[in-house]
């Protein structure tokens, strides 16, 4: 198999999407400047990563030349070092920057090592979070038009074509709930979806395989994936799938008027996910309640263990502002811009160029 | 039966889903942000060629089919179906072109492949990893940048267009990989 250098000095019309990653992430730093956010750098080396349950991690050692040894993890997102900024005292934090994750299979959309976008607003939650999105795709589409030369009308409406469809991405954009959605598309009723018994005992008629192993967690996520998900590439806009259950939002606050539901929404475009938000959990013992629950799934999940980041905890105990955040996939944002149907198009190094895979 | 995790399963298996045999055309790994991993397979009816996708769990246990083989002789396309013979036999057998999946290209009169049976009914094609085949038209090599080797569309003998390098003329025989359709070398007689 031809490597991604070789095949790039034989058809240099694959160039573009190498151009295109460079004017979003341009673009990107621009947007967020001008709003005043502070452009950060975290460790991508840390002793305790995040606690995410299902996330494999790239582990080494630190060893110190006195004879100290730590465990050491390639962090999965820089979301706790950027919290712990906020508590510093610095209001819009915002960081490019690589994340780890290791385990996945193949796929046009995951790739692990890959470049991560997070953004933090203070005094804000998950509805600003998702004006944000709205603004900075548009500023991104404009940003790429100009660059291929395309002039640029005001007055038309703006749209993104991608791999021969169109989709119209003038804001707001729809919003549909979690809750919504199960019921639209599946035909699963709120009280249905919620419980622990029901909700797997349903997968099981509509023809899933379900045994006494089966969790809650799977069975969502089989039909999730079976007949929400591909319901929202039918969408020809951008499709914030909001309010989901509070056991899949780790880090996000409740809703006030409905704690079953935590404040969490992923964007989706052409039924591809580009970032998960959050109103961003602030109470320190629920955050801290939350993470040992990971932890001992994780222990029950026969996953390697490591130990809870404390310091994160800490922070949060001395206050953290009311904040939305979020996490977006640039390589997948790239893929889309460039109209190309995997992030490896968008990568000089994708991972089978870098190790020998099969 | 043996069985295969959904975690496992890859394009070329042929499994049972839902009562009928299905091969698997495509995988992509897919995982919901805070949840277990699931595998997302394009599958394709192997008795009717319909199409679907479904996400499995990487836990869930599949079914693969027990699919035996027989070598055979590609013969000719009938209207929609592709008609082989087995050379000691003489006994023909029709594949409804939908299951060869865009590979029907590749077949060459007197090509010979593996026809594949599950409860006695053809299902499916292997073909050898490579062929070989004639070039019938291919514009003529332009002064580019040759040290970077660009490459140019050729369509060969079965109507099939291919990626191949600017100093391929018409008449050359090529061998292309099945899988994917690559050009791999010139391979005149």
């Amino acid at each position: 198999m031809q490597k991604t250098w070789q095949r790039l000095s034989q058809q240099p019309q694959l160039q573009a999407p190498f151009r295109v990653r460079e004017v979003v992430i341009d673009t990107i730093r621009g947007f967020f400047k001008t709003q005043d956010f502070l452009e950060v750098e975290t460790p991508l080396l840390v002793q305790r990563p995040s606690t995410e349950t299902f996330l494999d991690f790239f582990g080494s050692e630190l060893r110190m030349a006195e004879g100290q040894r730590r465990p050491g993890f390639l962090t999965t997102s820089p979301e706790y070092a950027m919290k712990k900024i906020l508590v510093a005292g610095f209001p819009r934090v915002f960081q490019v920057c690589k994340s780890f994750r290791n385990g996945e299979g193949r796929s046009p959309k995951h790739n692990p090592e890959f470049t991560i976008l997070e953004w933090y607003r203070t005094q804000a939650d998950y509805t600003d979070i998702m004006r944000d999105c709205e603004e900075l795709m548009l500023e991104l589409v404009a940003a790429v038009n100009e660059w291929r030369g395309e002039a640029v009308m005001p007055d038309v409406e703006p749209t993104l074509q991608y791999q021969g469809r169109t989709y119209h991405l003038n804001a707001p954009w729809p919003r549909l709930s979690v809750a919504e959605a199960f019921e639209q598309f599946a035909g699963i009723e709120v009280e249905e979806l919620l419980d622990e018994v029901a909700l797997p005992k349903r997968a099981a008629t509509k023809g899933y395989q379900v045994t006494d192993a089966t969790s809650w967690e799977q069975a969502y996520h089989q039909i999730f994936l079976n007949e929400v998900e591909p319901a929202l590439t039918q969408f020809d806009r951008p499709v914030f799938l909001y309010d989901y259950p509070t056991s899949q939002a780790a880090l996000s606050r409740r809703k006030a008027d409905d704690p079953r539901f935590a404040e969490r929404f992923e964007l989706y475009l052409g039924g591809i996910e580009l970032g998960n938000a959050f109103s961003e959990l602030i109470d320190a013992d629920e955050q801290e309640a939350r993470l040992k629950a990971d932890l001992e799934l994780r222990r029950k999940e026969q996953r390697p263990p490591f130990e809870l980041d404390t310091d994160f905890i800490e922070a949060l105990r001395l206050g953290m502002p009311p904040t939305g955040g979020i996490a977006v996939g640039v390589d997948r944002l790239v893929m889309l811009l460039a109209d190309v149907p995997s992030i490896k198009d968008t990568l000089f190094f994708p991972v089978e160029d870098v190790f020998d895979l099969e | 039966m043996a069985t295969i995790k959904g975690g496992n399963i890859t394009k070329g298996n042929y499994i049972l889903f839902k009562g009928a045999p299905w091969l698997v055309t495509k995988t992509e790994f897919v995982s919901p942000g805070k949840g277990s991993a699931f595998t997302r397979a394009k599958l394709k009816n192997a008795r009717t060629g319909a199409s679907q996708e479904f996400t499995f769990k990487s836990t869930e246990t599949i079914e693969e089919l027990d699919v035996s083989s027989r070598e055979m002789q590609f013969l000719y396309l009938d209207g929609s179906d592709a008609v082989f013979m087995d050379p000691r036999s003489y006994e023909q057998v029709s594949v409804p072109v939908d299951l060869l999946d865009g590979r029907e290209g590749f077949l060459t009169p007197d090509i010979t492949v593996y026809i594949l049976f599950y409860n006695e009914a053809a299902i499916g094609v292997r073909l050898p990893a490579s062929v070989k085949l004639k070039v019938t038209y291919a514009e003529d090599a332009t002064a580019g940048n040759r040290v970077n080797a660009p490459k140019k569309p050729v369509t060969v003998e079965t109507g099939l267009i291919v990626q191949a390098p600017l100093f391929i003329k018409v008449g050359d025989v090529i061998s292309i990989e099945t899988d994917g359709g690559q050009y791999q070398s010139r391979v005149n007689e």
